[in-house]
């Protein structure tokens, strides 16, 4: 009968001491495997969004084929196979023969291990023994011999020597792993050929390597007896050995055989094209330590074999960024030693700069074998590092113009749209117009001039094939994609909600187009978690439409070679390779791949915020990019199609200088190219026609209304058109040379300003531009307090109505600030006063009372048991700036405010501030040097004589121990700084550029709104204790550039004219 | 009316240059004033102060010895608030700076004067003073007044009047400070002077800037050496500072420095990207040169060409050869 005795020459001590040996080793095993588990109950459970029944498919058809392992490493991925299935074939071969020879014959009395059976199961276990054999050299010979870069765990970016015993115990496990593996199997191919030669079994053909042994024995004379004393050591050996490999399973790299079912079947359907959202009542924002990350992310850190894959494909990584996923990953499992380990901060295992180093590219966690998400982790210790404020000023830079104008830019929301007024046709605004697409445009489309173009061209295009689209035009804000993975949620939430109330607002679209990948991976995937949304599709795929269904035709094929770049967002995020090819094949384009194309495309290097941040030592990810396409024989475009990827990619052509030899182009453009859109009419004739009588009309209205108001000597304040440029060199009105000018002779304030030569009759000469007529003076005169020598006047401080205040600790700082306003490019003055500055302003605190507030907080952090107090004379919408400083972390806000105050000067200002000051009894005063707007620099000086106080202005540092002086520096003109010190209390104004303002997260922004303002009446504070009265304001004629000379020589005569001209003052 | 007193300003041995350009705004109102040009320098003693004020327009110089050449706010407040009272001028001038904007709004707090800041021209209209200064970034400008006010006290802005060249005849006086304790408030320690060691684009008055439009990171040192014989200050673009061939600290522009006193801006090869002219477009001279005639940079230009940036290097390098 076929079968063989399991316990040959072992009496039953022995068997039971083998038994108690297996008792041992399992118990071993369980027992690891349960301090994994108590790890893993200290973190969060598994959030995200997995589909189970789906995810245990996907686990078992990826196992089975091993799809995951032969990417991008064929021997690899065989030779894993090789031994997968040659370990698990032995596993279970070990488990049926338990089963059989524990279970079924003692308690059913048969056995089913013997004869057919038997003969099958002996033949796959020996070809599959054989098999983990080959496989197992296969991966000696790769690590020791071939040695692949990835698998050298050695870190050029970092401090090596405190990496070095968790390299060392690495490479160490490598090895172990393998060689027992190798021993084990060998040493059982040994024994069965022992076997094989002492018994001599008729069906010993069906072990066929056991059978080769054997004979090789043979040929070797082996003698029998010494054959069975090898037996018996050898079977000990090599039983103790396989044993003691499966207790130290859970122990060492062998792990990953467990942890990786868990990092598969925990995988996201969506990771990184779809991040988490924070969970609720966290008690960190974010991840600060170890146990705030969840089941998912510990399995992750378990899982990893140290392939090397991810390392390879980071574009950080390839190019010098402090950053290795495979390191990060590692560095958080060897902190995540123990169950108590959930108490460990972050901040003491990855450094900051690697955390910032990441692209959000996605490449390592496409590549991963065992499923593992490196960039969702990574968002989310950046989202706690956001939360501390540690982040550097550039990227704050962005918070801050997000957080107030909705664009990464800082520019005006108004300006938005400009990119349309170059176009021959109006262009629809979905807010008060339905239509078939919603263009989503993005930041980089509308605002970088680059990329304007290409929206231009794309937006030409769309007309060529009458396409019914529209924009939100200035109620458009940044998605918000690259924000939410620097790490700022509730910027990101804000602006989210921000584009769905606009779009929800709006009129009806059925769908919306984006030429941005990244505009178009939040809203396909994350914009849906808070309502549903329109289908959005990538203009790739319109233009396949369009040429595909003949709105577009191509009439002039253009026979290119071209290189196509996957975008991350695009491609790896969200799946979508192929229409941007088949545009390009549609257009008459040969596509020469790159060698890293689709999955593994090369990021360009701007995304995860990476663009608004400072660049890294090292070649820049794009340069690499571009020279792995200079490579290729003979292109003539390497095509994009993201904003970003245009931008990066064209620096880095010019940089690695090769412009020479390929253009980097929008697909689009070539697309403009196929069609010969120039060639295609897509103006508007109505439109054009409108536009033209619109022209004329006003343009004879204004003059006949100008020749009226100037006939019959009124004042009119209607503008006056622009007057023609004069281009002249020494034209401003706006700054005179003192010293040649005679006085004007005394006209009286009612009269026409000087400028105007033609007097008041009809067919006055046309008047200059710049010069605005102002309304009677009697409207807006103010009443000065008189003063003469002999009759001063000192300006004292304001009695205000008292208000609630808490009693004065320790210390109080009172900071004054200011809500500033940004005037708009197109503004209009329709009165002689401020207040009658009709434009657009986009407000914000003043960047200089910005820096005091710092200060403030940093002398009360310092101090301890410090009240800072925010005090502003504004109308209600300046509230805003006092919330904005009760955010950053001030204690309490005043606001000084009435209606007479619009135009109030810094004399009046002061003496309100004075007046709040009375009451606060503060031991020092802040405020900046200047505001942004009107620049005075005088407020904070008067307050200070108003109130009787030392003072100083222009402050870079100050020192102070809370008692009677102040340590200062004041920087003076030139850079060169004055030290001295100061008696406290003093009233300081602060310079910026010594403090970086502290960044306010929303969901200190949030906290704030609990702290208290309270409202003083401000009535008294108008009693003519100003400084002046404004007569008029006016716009100062600006110019365009002077054209001279195209002629070098005169060109470098001019500029050193210029030289000296500014050198001689 | 009694006329002007200007308060000039001094560090280490020598005047500011705006007190002079303050003398020659001021000798231009004195046609509209009938009365004389004063110039007080508080300092400890040193005459030469004065004599460098000895300008055309002046009438009188009065060298208040206050026992320290350091400027401390709260002396100068005293001093020329007790000059004042004595000489009793209609208009006393400061210059905006550091210094001016430390003391001149607590003297016109302390006496109830007129007050303006940040002045860029005065005139007489119709027998009453009217300042002009600008605002909201140079887009708007405000012509003030000062009714009732038989006092005015401004500050001038700097570099925008023309000091004088000739020397004056003025008289020279000294004061010893006789009066209240002086000091107290402030207690000088030192000064620290300006690291010269590398590129300070925020403290560059001349920038010759260069971009991408230069074709080749190699022609750098040329524009190097152009700008050194030149003795001005070696900016850039972005690119150049991130591929590492210049260093970070000659990058103009949004993530590099802003040009916060420059005067000149000669931008070559540069189109203008929104980040760069974040850190320059607010110079008040841009000369831009770039081949392409609608690169942005030429909407916040001054003065432009579309001269090849490579030949206007050879022009300036002949040009500063043969000089």
């Amino acid at each position: 009968m076929e079968t063989r005795e399991l316990f040959w020459s072992l009496d039953s001590l022995e068997i039971a001491l083998f038994y108690m040996v297996g008792v041992i080793s399992i118990l071993c095993f369980l027992y690891g495997c349960w301090l994994h588990f108590r790890k893993y109950q200290n973190v969060r459970p598994a959030s995200g969004h997995i589909a189970w029944r789906a995810s245990i498919v996907k686990l078992f058809s990826d196992l089975l084929s091993h799809r995951t392992l032969v990417r991008r490493d064929k021997l690899a991925g065989i030779a894993h196979a090789a031994i997968f299935f040659g370990f698990i074939f032995a596993a279970i071969g070990t488990t049926i023969i338990f089963i059989d020879y524990d279970f079924v014959q003692p308690i059913l009395g048969y056995s089913f291990w013997k004869g057919d059976f038997y003969l099958v199961f002996s033949l796959v276990l020996d070809l599959g023994g054989a098999a983990l054999i080959v496989g197992l050299i296969a991966m000696i010979w790769r690590r020791w011999i071939i040695r692949p870069a990835k698998l050298n765990y050695d870190r050029t970016y970092s401090e090596a020597a405190s990496a070095q015993p968790a390299i060392q115990h690495w490479r160490w496990e490598d090895h172990v792993f393998l060689w027992t593996l190798l021993i084990i199997s060998i040493s059982g191919f040994l024994i069965e050929g022992l076997r094989i030669y002492s018994e001599q079994p008729e069906w010993a053909r069906w072990s066929p390597v056991g059978n080769l042994v054997a004979q090789l024995y043979a040929a070797a004379g082996l003698q029998l007896h010494t054959a069975d004393v090898l037996r018996v050591w050898g079977w000990w050996a090599h039983g103790v050995l396989a044993l003691a490999f499966t207790a130290a399973i859970p122990w060492y790299k062998a792990k990953h055989i467990i942890s990786v079912l868990g990092s598969l079947l925990l995988r996201d359907t969506k990771p990184l094209s779809r991040l988490p959202s924070e969970p609720e009542n966290a008690e960190n924002v974010g991840v600060a330590v170890i146990s705030d990350f969840n089941v998912k992310d510990v399995f992750d850190f378990d899982a990893c074999t140290k392939c090397g894959r991810c390392h390879e494909a980071c574009p950080a990584t390839t190019t010098g960024y402090p950053l290795s996923p495979r390191d990060l990953i590692l560095d958080l499992r060897t902190a995540n030693a123990k169950p108590s380990s959930g108490l460990i901060a972050i901040e003491s295992v990855i450094d900051e700069r690697t955390l910032w180093s990441c692209m959000s590219c996605g490449a390592c966690q496409d590549i991963c074998p065992v499923g593992i998400e490196p960039p969702s982790k990574i968002v989310k210790m950046r989202r706690n590092l956001v939360d501390q404020g540690k982040f550097e000023p550039l990227l704050q830079a962005t918070f801050t113009s997000l957080s107030d104008v909705g664009n990464s830019f800082g520019e005006s929301p108004r300006k938005r749209s400009a990119w349309v007024n170059e176009l021959e046709f109006p262009v629809k605004d979905i807010r008060e117009q339905p239509a078939k697409h919603l263009w989503f445009v993005g930041d980089y489309a509308s605002f970088d001039p680059r990329n304007q173009v290409v929206s231009r061209t794309f937006a030409r295009l769309l007309k060529a094939a009458s396409v019914d689209f529209a924009l939100l035009h200035e109620g458009e804000h940044s998605a918000g994609n690259d924000i939410r993975r620097a790490g700022e949620e509730g910027l990101y939430h804000m602006l989210a909600e921000h584009n769905l109330e606009q779009m929800n607002a709006a009129q009806s679209f059925d769908k919306i187009l984006t030429t941005d990948p990244h505009s178009y991976n939040t809203i396909r995937n994350e914009y849906p978690e808070y309502q549903d949304v329109a289908e959005i599709e990538h203009y790739t795929s319109t233009l396949v439409g369009l040429l595909k269904g003949g709105q577009l035709k191509v009439t002039k094929p253009l026979n290119r070679r071209v290189t196509f770049h996957d975008p991350c967002h695009l491609g790896r995020l969200n799946g979508g390779y192929d229409a941007p090819r088949e545009v390009l094949e549609l257009i008459g384009c040969e596509i020469v791949e790159m060698p890293r194309n689709r999955d593994n495309s090369f990021c360009c290097g701007a995304g995860g915020g990476r663009i608004w941040m400072a660049d890294m030592p090292g070649e820049k990810p794009s340069a690499n990019r571009i020279k792995e396409a200079a490579s290729l024989t003979d292109i003539d475009c390497f095509v994009t199609c993201c904003p970003k990827d245009l931008n990066m990619f064209e620096d880095a052509n010019k940089t690695t200088d090769h412009t020479g030899e390929f253009t980097v182009s929008d697909i689009a453009e070539l697309v403009a190219e196929a069609v010969e859109l120039d060639r295609l009419s897509i103006s508007d004739v109505p439109s054009l026609l409108e536009k033209i009588i619109d022209k004329s009309s006003q343009i004879v209205a204004d003059s006949i209304l100008y020749r009226l108001n100037a006939g019959l000597g009124l004042h009119s304040n209607a503008q006056q058109p622009e007057a023609p440029t004069q281009l002249t060199e020494t034209t401003t009105k706006s700054i005179p040379a003192i010293s040649d000018k005679v006085p004007a002779t005394p006209t009286g304030p009612q009269s026409f300003p000087k400028e105007s030569s033609g007097g008041t009759g009809l067919g006055a000469a046309h008047e200059p531009a710049d010069v605005i007529p102002y309304q009677e003076l009697h409207v807006t005169q103010k009443e000065l307090r008189k003063m003469e020598w002999g009759a001063l006047a000192p300006v004292e401080a304001a009695v205000l109505p008292t208000y609630d205040l808490p009693e004065k600790g320790k210390h109080r700082i009172l900071v004054a600030v200011k809500h500033v306003g940004v005037l708009d490019d197109d503004f209009q003055i329709t009165g002689s006063d401020f207040g009658a500055l009709s434009g657009s302003f986009d407000y914000k605190i003043n960047e200089w009372d910005e820096s005091a507030v710092e200060l403030a907080l940093l002398l009360s952090e310092k101090l301890g048991e410090c009240e800072v107090v925010v005090v502003t004379v504004g109308n209600e919408g300046s509230e805003s700036s006092l919330r904005k400083a009760l955010a950053m972390g001030a204690d309490r806000g005043v606001r000084l405010w009435d209606d007479s105050l619009v135009d109030a000067d810094p004399i009046t200002i002061a003496r309100g501030l004075a007046g709040v000051a009375k009451q606060e009894q503060p031991d020092l005063i802040l405020c900046g040097v200047q505001s942004a707007d009107l620049g005075y620099g005088s407020t904070g000086t008067a307050m200070a004589a108003i109130l009787g106080m030392p003072h100083s202005a222009s402050v870079t540092d100050c020192d102070w121990d809370g008692e009677s002086r102040l340590i200062l520096r004041r920087e003076l003109e030139g850079g060169t700084q004055h030290c001295f010190s100061l008696a406290a209390p003093a009233v300081l104004t602060i310079q910026t550029g010594s403090n970086q303002p502290r960044y306010a997260t929303m969901r200190m922004i949030k906290q704030a709104k609990k702290k208290t303002i309270e409202l003083v009446d401000g009535a008294c504070l108008d009693d003519g204790s100003s400084g002046f009265v404004v007569n008029r304001v006016y716009k100062p004629v600006t110019e365009k550039a002077t054209m001279i000379s195209d002629g070098a020589d005169e060109v470098a005569a001019f500029i050193v004219k210029k030289i000296k001209e500014v050198r001689e003052g | 009316m009694p006329g002007i007193l200007i308060i000039a300003e001094h560090l280490n041995g020598s005047i500011a240059r705006i007190s002079k350009e303050i003398v020659g705004a001021a000798s231009g109102l004195k046609e509209g004033f009938e009365g004389r040009l004063f110039v007080v320098v508080l300092s400890n003693g040193d005459a030469r102060l004065s004599d460098e004020m000895n300008l055309e327009g002046v009438d009188e110089v009065i060298n208040v010895n206050v026992g320290s050449d350091h400027f401390d706010s709260s002396i100068y407040e005293d001093v020329i608030i007790e000059i004042s009272h004595k000489l009793q001028p209609s208009l006393i001038l400061f210059g905006h700076t550091a210094n001016g904007m430390a003391c001149a709004a607590a003297i016109a707090a302390r006496l109830g004067t007129g007050y303006a800041s940040d002045i860029i021209d005065m005139q007489f209209v119709d027998g009453q003073l009217t300042a002009t200064r600008s605002a909201h970034a140079g887009k708007i400008q405000q012509e003030l007044v000062f009714p009732n006010k038989n006092v005015v006290t401004l500050t001038i802005r700097g570099a925008t009047f023309r000091a004088p060249e000739v020397e004056g005849d003025a008289s020279l006086t000294q004061q010893d400070y006789e009066g209240m304790d002086l000091g107290g408030g402030i207690e000088h320690i030192e000064y620290i002077a300006p690291s010269t060691a590398g590129v300070d684009i925020s403290k560059a008055d001349v920038i010759l800037s260069i971009g991408r439009g230069i074709h080749s990171p190699d022609n750098i040192p040329r524009f190097a050496a152009i700008a050194e014989k030149l003795d001005v200050t070696l900016g850039c673009s972005r690119p150049f500072a991130d591929a590492g061939i210049l260093p970070k600290a000659h990058q103009v522009g949004q993530s590099g420095t802003v040009a916060s006193t420059c005067k000149l801006y000669i931008a070559i090869g540069i189109s203008g990207a929104v980040q760069h002219m974040y850190g320059m477009k607010h110079v008040d001279s841009i000369v831009a040169i770039n081949i392409d005639p609608n690169a942005p940079i030429f909407d916040a230009a001054k003065y432009g060409s579309c001269a090849d940036s490579l030949e206007v290097a050879n022009a300036l390098e002949a040009l500063l050869e043969s000089s």
